[in-house]
């Protein structure tokens, strides 16, 4: 990886030059929940000032901006009892800004499953491909644990990452792209110091991340499957699905067809859909796999902490907590995880 | 305004423009492309079961097309659905395949309504395969309950087509009722030409039913097992397939020559919906056809 | 039009409005792109938002509003007996609607306060269903213009027509909206049934349940977070009671 640093004013000058060629999504600050506490979320921006790179999270993960909640994967023209199909993909290039490490990793997760085995799709590789991707390095936000899941540091999958360090950013660049955008203006040669203070600035965050016990997830995962921990938190899931919603690395959907009223068009719609609802896993006639809401739970943390991993050597979690955060039960990873930790061990 | 960035085109990619290969192995592909085909004949097989003769219509992609028995297709009523159906036909017949579609719910409502000649799509071959090429010189046991003789229908096809490749072949089928038996316009032909030992039983018998009334297991009392050279494919509902298979544990036959197939729901067929997803396992991937030793050790699958 | 080589049946359709704001079918009119597609599959007697013909010749029968006079029930067995199939339209159709608020009222002095000196007969408001048999309920306050296109094209196909089973909440994340509850507000979004696309909470409003209860919904875990976020029993049960969908909850 190539490393250079650029000074404030500079950075600037590099988004202001994103944002009068192409779309840009950035985190922006949207209001105060009731406590006063910011809120922030992806959204489209037109100035530099309507960016917040000091936000802590977004409600929402970035998943969106790859796979739309709702998203036309194909259309249908029909005439004289007859129809042809159409399928489009996003072509358009835009630049996601401000991500931090976890949604980074989520989308090296999502990019496993869905740009990479049998059956790549060309939805997601394009709409993956045609985002320029600027991440940032932040301080552990409140109840993550993306330390314990590997997801606090980042190799690849974007084109940029900056550190912060006072004065400047220090900037890691991964992809030709990123290359010559940086080149558009004035980014120095890392020095000594420069590395010096990147090192010391990276140590800084890792020391502030309070570990979670993740050791022996899987099999402990496999050995509690009837545990009354399931049983305990099933009992208060709404079975809404907002967790899966803002997850950044939940990525299942449902098909739906629908006709226009004139019956002269039809759209093959895929909405994502959320393993927590009650019929994920209903057939016709009735039958339902995980007609309770106990098994769906577990099913969900099942499929992050055990299945993925059974694929990839890795959870598909990405510890980011939006989640638990997001849940009115409050249901959240932690305090599952923990439970099953002590369950059995008095 | 200055261009940074430059649009990727993911239709120009040379994997994508290549016409499609059905067994569309690590390539980048249109995925979703629904091949458009004709609905060539329907058979009324019972009141709830109808079979469709269905034809692509471009005659590379039919010409390309092939599959195993045990694997399924999506098809798709554009407008409506797409739904997972079993191929029912011999996989040695070029032309056209056959559906076995029960009327169930949405997409299968209209089916039931479709006239001959009507354009569907079809998306697949998907799924994993009965291993027939496996059991070669042993005997086979096939034995289907209810609309599991959908699915069975490609097997018999095969061993039929290549009769001496095996040794003795049971085919064991049973229903609830009478009414409810598929494809009995076929019974002679299996039990005469092919050699096959063909045993029907329903659970109700009416006035007409002169064949045999009970359980499916019945019908394996009459079948000499020899579990050392037997291979057994089973389909069913998972309490019937449950049954089978335990009793045949009983008789001696491993657990990894027992095959089943397994019904989830399916919204994709690739691996990417997880709608069918048991424990952590695709069955649109790694099924639907399963081995029953694996089948006991998936989480949730029975 | 043709489609799998046949070719539907045009529906004969009647919309008879009883005690409503009459929004629904309001909605059935307003979608100019559509409304004329709308009524091209279908052959609407009787109904005078859209068009003044008149008949008693139909097979489907649309009931807006709810059962406030002793005349509707009248009217209402007749067009049972002649309706192939009965669809109560809207939630004041489906629940009694916020016709019901005046049920907790003193019905005489909500007369006297409504319509003066010239009191009209005025019975407890009460939902179609509670009269006679219901074959198909679309929820909503007003109903959803797309799903009741959905709805009436799955009729003209007769085949089967499902309602999400999904709470309110899941299209709310959906629209990236921030949580009402977040806001320091009460909303019935999580146990109530989703397919509006949650526009209350869009517009910083807390869902009422226009739409009734979702599949199997949790409850007791509700009750819980409302209590544990400091909502009186009073807080509640206005909600609840706002369109009747949630009878005997509270
Ligand atoms: C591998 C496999 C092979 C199958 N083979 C056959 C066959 O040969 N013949 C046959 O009659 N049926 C078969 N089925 C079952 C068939 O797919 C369902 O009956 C059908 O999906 C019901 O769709 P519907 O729209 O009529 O029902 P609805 O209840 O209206 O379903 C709505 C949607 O849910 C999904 N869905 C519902 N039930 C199922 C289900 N059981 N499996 C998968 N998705 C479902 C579909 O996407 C469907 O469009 C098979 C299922 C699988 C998984
Ligand atoms: S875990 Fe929480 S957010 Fe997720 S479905 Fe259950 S109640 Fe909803
Ligand atoms: S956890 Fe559930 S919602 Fe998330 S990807 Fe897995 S199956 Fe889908
Ligand atoms: S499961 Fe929860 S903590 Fe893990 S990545 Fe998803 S939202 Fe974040
Ligand atoms: S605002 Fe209401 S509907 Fe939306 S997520 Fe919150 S509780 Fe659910
Ligand atoms: S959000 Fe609630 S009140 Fe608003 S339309 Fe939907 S169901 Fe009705
Ligand atoms: S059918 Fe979509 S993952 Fe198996």
């Amino acid at each position: 990886m190539l490393f250079k640093t650029l000074s404030k004013p500079e950075f600037r000058n590099l988004v202001d030059l994103l944002l009068g060629s192409t779309e840009v999504i950035a985190p922006k600050q949207i209001g105060v929940n009731n406590d006063g506490k910011p809120l922030h979320h992806y959204l489209p921006v037109q100035e530099f000032e309507e960016i917040d790179l000091e936000y802590e999270i977004t409600e929402y993960s970035a998943k969106s901006y790859f796979l739309p909640f709702r998203e036309n994967l194909s259309s249908c023209r029909f005439e004289d009892d007859d129809w042809t199909q159409e399928i489009h993909y996003r072509l358009q290039p835009r630049v996601l800004m401000g991500l931090h490490s976890c949604d980074i990793n989520a989308l090296l997760k999502l990019d496993k499953v869905l740009a990479g085995d049998r059956f790549p799709s060309p939805y997601f590789i394009s709409r993956r491909r045609n985002t320029f991707i600027i991440g940032i390095d932040h301080y552990p936000c409140e109840g993550g644990f993306c330390q314990s899941v590997g997801a606090d540091v980042v190799t690849h999958g974007f084109d940029l990452y900056l550190t912060d360090l006072g004065d400047r950013y220090f900037v890691a660049i991964n992809s030709d792209h990123g290359y010559n955008v940086l080149m558009q203006v004035d980014a120095k040669d890392t020095t000594g110091q420069d590395n010096k203070d990147y090192l010391e600035a990276r140590q800084r965050i890792a020391s502030k991340f309070e570990p979670l016990n993740m050791h022996n997830l899987p099999n402990l995962m496999d050995i509690e499957f009837e545990s009354e921990v399931w049983k305990r938190w099933g009992k208060k899931c709404l079975s809404c699905g907002s967790c899966t919603m803002v997850c950044p690395t939940c990525y299942c959907y449902g098909v739906d067809e629908r006709v226009s009223m004139d019956g002269r068009e039809g759209a093959k719609v895929k909405q994502l859909y959320s393993c927590n609802l009650l019929d994920f896993a209903a057939v016709a006639g009735g039958h339902n796999f995980r007609a309770d809401r106990e098994t769906r739970l577990k099913y969900r943390y099942y499929h992050q902490h055990r299945g993925f991993m059974e694929t990839y050597e890795e959870p598909l979690c990405v510890g980011c907590n939006r989640c638990g955060r997001v849940c009115l039960a409050g249901i959240n990873p932690p305090e599952i995880i923990r439970d099953l930790q002590t369950e059995d061990q008095v | 305004m200055t261009e940074l960035l430059h649009p990727y085109d993911i239709t120009q990619e040379a994997d994508i423009m290549q016409p499609l290969d059905f067994n569309r192995r690590s390539r980048l592909k249109h995925v979703d492309r629904t091949f458009k085909s004709e609905i060539i004949n329907i058979i009324r097989l019972t009141e709830m079961e109808k079979l469709f003769q269905v034809r692509i219509l471009d005659d590379t992609a039919r010409e390309r097309f092939s599959f195993r028995p045990g694997q399924f297709v999506m098809v798709e009523v554009p407008g409506y659905g797409e739904i997972p159906i079993s191929i029912s036909s011999s996989p040695s017949h070029k032309g056209f395949i056959e559906l076995c579609i029960r009327k169930a719910g949405l997409v299968t409502t209209i089916l039931h309504k479709a006239r001959r000649g009507a354009p569907i799509g079809i998306r697949g071959p998907f799924g994993t395969h009965f291993p027939i090429e496996k059991m070669r010189g042993c005997n086979i046991l096939l034995i289907a309950g209810g609309l599991g003789l959908a699915p069975l229908r490609a097997p018999i096809f095969h061993v039929i087509e290549n009769r001496s490749n095996f040794k003795d072949v049971h085919i064991l089928y049973g229903t609830r009722q009478p009414s409810m038996l598929l494809f009995n316009y076929q019974y002679e032909e299996w039990d005469r030409i092919a050699d096959i030992d063909l045993k029907v039983t329903v659970e109700h018998g009416d006035e007409s039913w002169t064949g045999q009334v009970g359980m499916i297991t019945d019908l394996l009392d009459e079948v000499d097992i020899a579990p050392k050279e037997t291979y057994a494919i089973i389909c069913g509902p998972p309490v019937m397939f449950k049954f089978v298979c335990n009793r045949l544990t009983k008789e001696g036959i491993q657990m990894n020559r027992m095959f089943v197939s397994l019904e989830r729901r399916m919204h994709c067929g690739m691996g990417k919906c997880c709608r069918c997803n048991i424990g952590s396992t695709y069955t649109c991937l790694s099924g639907p056809v399963f081995d029953y030793w694996t089948v006991l050790n998936l989480k949730e699958a029975i | 039009m043709k489609y799998l080589g046949i070719e539907p049946e045009v529906l004969k359709i009647a919309v008879f409005d009883f005690t409503g704001c009459e929004g629904c079918e309001l909605q059935l009119a307003n979608k100019e792109e559509t409304v004329a597609d709308f009524l091209k599959v279908l052959d609407v007697v009787n109904f005078r938002e859209i068009s003044s013909v008149e008949g008693d010749d139909y097979d489907i029968a649309l009931i807006e509003g709810a059962v406030t006079r002793g005349d509707e029930i009248t009217r209402l067995i007749q067009i049972r007996k002649q309706a192939r199939l009965l669809v109560a339209l809207g939630s004041c159709a489906c629940f009694g609607g916020v016709n019901r608020l005046k049920n907790v009222l003193d019905l005489n002095k909500v007369n006297r306060e409504v319509y003066g000196k010239d009191p009209k007969e005025t019975l407890p408001a009460r939902a179609i269903k509670e009269i006679v048999p219901v074959d198909l309920e679309i929820p909503g306050c007003p109903i959803n213009k797309d799903e009741l296109e959905r709805i009436v094209q799955h009729l003209i196909w007769d085949i089967p027509f499902q309602f999400p089973v999904y709470p309110v909440c899941f299209e709310c994340k959906q629209r990236y909206t921030t949580c009402i509850f977040e806001l320091g507000q009460l909303c019935l979004g999580p146990i109530t049934r989703g397919g509006c696309n949650a526009p209350c909470p869009a517009g910083g409003l807390g869902c009422y349940g226009c739409r009734g209860p979702a599949a199997d919904p949790n409850y007791s875990e509700f009750f819980t977070i409302a209590r544990e976020r400091g909502y009186k029993k009073k807080e509640l049960d206005e909600h609840f009671n706002f369109f009747g969908g949630f009878e005997g909850v509270g």
